[in-house]
């Protein structure tokens, strides 16, 4: 397919509320004050899994300035969003890990509210915990879930997950060689800056809520039925997010306390966590043990891969727990069993490509390991077992994997640079690596209105929130190049459930290929109307004309034209409007990437520098490059510290998160990270809005295992499990 | 202690009408309960709760104001809470992240690990005090160029890390950016880009 020439499709395009970003004028949920406004914090479980006997919050109630206090007696609200399996409540009894919400207190200001958190008295009848996934399937293991360890979930959630083609027993004996090994990954923050917060106010029965969330169209429906109202009676409104990559989706149970507490004392409420709450009480990415059968022939095409795997998805089940990183690969047998497990800790669930890098981690660097050991050049591994057809029999909508195997390994100069594990010298090892990666391109539901201005101006009103890959901007070039209007024309109003059309939310990869054909189809919409109130001015058929660069022409005569504000100046203002749902017809879409890690490996302090990184893309047409090599580098520093040092460590016997900091959850800081090179291979996909596919969560899916390749061509010594710590690589030097 | 001196209300409000008056004055915010002569700047009470309250003299942004001030409040709080510069994030509240990141006398320093009662006599910078008019500051200038905020939410902090390091080294080596920023955490992972931004500010291009 031929490149077309697009007018701001595919420039480098600074964001359009780049001004506001950074003269701090951007208004994030956590700003919002209201007149009278009362603010709140919460009350967390010390206990892994404890009845909750009794609340005595009298002596907090009489802190002059407290106002309310909410807990599971006196405010049983369910937290739809968060229960795939069973219901779960914004206060639950009994807790189930340390850091469950108990209550909350609102008060006229927020050191009162923190102040009579430490008055409110809690008996508790401690229960048995468990926080191993293993000993959690065990026969008289604690039970956590009414329905057992296992969570067995519905719908798509159904577990064990179970996914099977071909004939497994087949394909290992036509194996030459058979391979088997675990690998293991760990619970990482999602760490985002902005701490959770939430505004709620009430107005003659109709609830205004300030999110921090990165849908507001389903945080509104989630809101409205877990309260019982009517969808029309609630409003969510977010303008900015400070980050959650997969931890703020939908409506959270901070929405919902701050929604009932406003409701009982009558003031607008200002739920904040502190940045511990978020650690230990909010999710993070599930943890996986991961165990692996591989078939290969002696040339290393793989024949069968078995998968068996438990992933940890703590006390409350709110996403699939599922493993997927074997989907870049080509197997033409396969098994796989997953089995989300409930344990007494922090809730394992969406982070940036949730079922992704934890799963490539294993399944590429054994894919590496297994090169290794038959003598094989990990890149000539990867290029012949990269994916042709999804799950071996549906083609994709558009695959340049191969594009990005071949460009990536020739800028970073593997030809020349690649050595045999461990061939390098000491005393600081030079490796190199690579993994593939990607993630779904899906289509879907989406919607969006432009108002043509008598002016000439265009207003795009979509729903989408921004939580920082830049979807306001992105979708206003979409306008703008649909249009046929400069950039600078277009004003944007995102994000408020009152104003903007439905958005299904930034999560998934889904706000280009959800939201961007409505944006283009608003646009046609649009110009059909424009063409017909300007066709009778330049006495012409609608058929006859078009818009470009904010003029009207007539095509067969471009000097005959129109700018589009004198065009449209006697018709009041236009509106254009769409409501798309396209499909890919039984196509599989996946945007993919092929990453190159180069590392120097101390070998007397085992700490690892990442000396240079290429990440090779394949997002189809890249609508705002600026924007989109944001996303790539931030989806890579994110997995090298997946990679080198995050994990949220669980004290065995106290089930106490130890690190539940910034500093001790140890997040790459500037001191870590290298120059991330990016190379895009850009061919339109047929499918994609301008022929974009999406780029937001495949760059975290290869890094891990990238950095983890290049830290075993560095020392020979392959770690299977998560973070490859310096003591890690230090012990594996001495065996 | 009585209700409507903690509220805020009534001192915001004040202090809004204040804001009215020319770009440079002295806002007087007071509820007028303690004698500012005899105010102590460094309390030695023990509160206990730190629910006390004294009256400081501090400039932000070049405008001076009094104000009473609760002696647990942070610098970030009374910066967000009391006079609205909300642009001063708050990531973590415990100096890890960086997100409130100010200048004080030419440093840049963890606004939420300050009490607002050790700022008396202070000259504080935030990032709405480096817009001048209409005009943004070069680092500011330079954010919007390199794609500097993903999701934004540390870009204050970075800028204001930026700011200050280009004020006592106006030609920093891209090792002293890397290292003048190492307080201010990015989840987003847009280091490449700060950096970039922060080097691009002190006119030099990568």
């Amino acid at each position: 397919m031929a490149q077309k020439e697009f007018s701001v499709v595919g420039k480098r395009i600074t964001r359009i509320d780049a001004y506001e970003r950074v003269t701090g004028q951007a208004q994030y949920a956590g700003d919002i004050q209201l007149a009278g406004m009362l603010y709140a914090r919460l009350l967390r479980s010390p206990h892994p899994h404890a009845r909750v006997v009794s609340i005595d919050t009298s002596r907090a109630e009489k802190l002059p300035g407290v106002k309310a206090v909410i807990h599971h007696q006196n405010a049983q609200v369910p937290w739809a969003s968060g229960g795939h399996t069973h219901r779960r409540y914004i206060f639950n009894n009994p807790v189930r890990f340390v850091g469950d919400a108990v209550a909350a207190v609102a008060a006229s200001d927020r050191h009162i509210a923190e102040e009579a958190l430490g008055l409110i008295e809690v008996k508790y009848e401690k229960l048995p915990h468990v926080l191993d996934p293993n000993e959690a399937l065990k026969p008289g293991a604690p039970k956590i879930s009414t329905d057992g360890n296992l969570s067995v979930g519905k719908g798509n959630f159904s577990a064990p997950i179970a996914e099977q083609w071909g004939d497994l027993e087949k394909g290992f004996k036509e194996a030459d060689r058979i391979f088997e090994d675990t690998y293991i990954s760990k619970h990482v923050n999602n760490a985002q800056l902005e701490p959770r917060a939430s505004v709620a106010k009430w107005e003659g029965g109709k609830l205004t809520v300030w999110a921090s969330t990165q849908g507001v169209s389903n945080a509104r429906t989630d809101i409205a039925k877990d309260l019982g109202l009517p969808l029309s009676k609630v409003r969510v409104i977010c303008k900015y997010m400070g980050g959650g990559f997969g931890n703020k989706n939908q409506a959270q149970d901070y929405d919902l306390m701050a929604a009932v507490l406003a409701k009982v004392t009558g003031q607008p409420v200002k739920v904040e966590f502190t940045r511990e709450d978020d650690f230990i009480g909010m999710h993070g990415r599930w943890a996986s043990e991961q165990h692996y059968k591989i078939g290969v022939k002696k040339d290393g095409t793989i024949t069968a891969v078995e998968l068996d795997a438990v992933t940890n998805v703590g006390a409350y089940r709110k996403q699939s727990g599922n493993l997927n990183g074997t989907d870049f690969y080509q197997i033409p047998n396969f098994k796989k069993v997953v089995k989300p497990v409930h344990t007494n800790t922090v809730v394992g669930a969406n982070y940036r490509a949730p079922a992704y890098p934890q799963s490539v981690f294993g399944f590429a660097s054994f894919l590496d390991q297994i090169a290794h050991e038959m003598g094989i050049n990990p890149l000539e591994m990867f290029l012949k077992n990269r994916v042709r057809l999804y799950a071996n029999k549906t083609p994709f909508t558009s695959n340049f994997l191969e594009e990005c195997v071949v460009e990536g390994a020739k800028k970073v100069g593997w030809k020349e640079k690649w050595h045999k594990a461990g061939a390098s010298a000491g005393p600081k090892k030079h490796g190199i690596g690579m993994a593939l990666g990607g993630y779904p391109f899906r289509p879907g539901l989406g919607a969006a209105a432009i108002r043509v201005n008598p002016d000439g101006t265009a207003h795009v009103l979509v729903g989408v929130t921004d939580i920082g890959t830049g979807a306001k901007t992105t979708m206003a070039i979409i306008a703008a190049e649909a249009l046929g209007i400069p950039l600078n024309q277009i004003q944007l109003t995102n994000g408020d459930t009152d104003v903007t059309p439905y958005s299904v939310g930034e999560s998934g990869s889904r706000t280009t290929p959800f939201t961007g054909p409505a944006v283009i189809a608003a646009a046609e919409d649009v110009r059909k109307q424009i063409f017909s109130v300007a066709a009778p001015q330049l006495k012409s058929k609608p058929e006859d004309l078009d818009l470009r660069d904010g003029k009207v022409f007539v095509k067969s005569n471009p000097s005959q034209s129109l700018p589009l504000g004198r065009a449209v100046a006697r018709s009041g203002e236009l509106i254009g409007r769409a409501t798309t749902n396209p499909t890919f017809k039984g196509l599989a879409g996946k945007s993919f990437a092929a990453h190159f890690a180069e590392v120097e490996v101390d070998s007397w302090t085992g700490h690892v520098k990442i000396t240079r990184y290429v990440a090779a893309h394949d997002s189809g047409t890249i609508i705002n490059r600026l924007a989109a090599e944001s996303q790539i580098k931030g989806g890579v520093v994110q997995g090298i510290g997946m990679a080198l040092t995050e994990e949220l460590l669980i004290d065995k016997f106290t089930a106490v998160p130890l690190n539940p900091s910034y500093r001790d959850a140890k997040v790459p800081t500037h001191l870590e990270v290298p120059e991330i090179e990016v190379v895009f291979i850009e061919h339109p996909d047929p499918y994609g809005p301008f022929g974009g596919k999406v780029v937001g969560e495949p760059p975290i899916t290869p890094a891990v295992a990238t950095v983890a390749n290049a830290i075993f061509n560095a020392t020979g010594k392959r770690i299977k499990e998560l973070p490859i710590t310096p003591d890690k690589i230090l012990r594996a030097a001495q065996v | 202690m009585d209700e409507e001196v903690k509220g805020k209300g009534v001192s915001r409000r004040d202090f809004l009408k204040g804001l009215g008056g020319g770009a440079i004055g002295t806002a007087v915010v007071s509820t007028g309960l303690l004698d500012p002569g005899k105010a102590e700047a460094y309390p030695t009470e023990a509160t206990g709760t730190g629910r006390g309250k004294s009256v400081i003299n501090l400039k932000v942004n070049g405008r001076g104001y009094r104000l009473e001030v609760e002696h647990r409040t942070t610098l970030a709080e009374l910066l967000r809470d009391q006079l609205g510069f909300t642009g001063t994030k708050i990531g973590c509240n415990r100096g890890e992240c960086g997100a409130c990141t100010v200048i004080v006398a030419g440093r840049n320093i963890y606004s939420c690990s300050q009490l607002a009662v050790w700022m008396d006599g202070k000259e504080i910078l935030t990032i709405e005090g480096l817009v001048q008019g209409e005009k943004l500051d070069p680092v500011q200038e330079a954010f919007i160029e390199h794609d500097g905020p993903q999701c934004g939410f540390c870009t204050s902090g970075q800028i204001m890390s930026g700011k200050a390091l280009l004020l006592r080294q106006p030609n920093p080596t891209e090792a002293q950016v890397r290292r003048a920023l190492s307080g201010n955490l990015c989840r987003c992972g847009n280091y490449n880009r700060e950096v970039a931004a922060v080097l691009a500010a002190a006119g030099k291009a990568r």
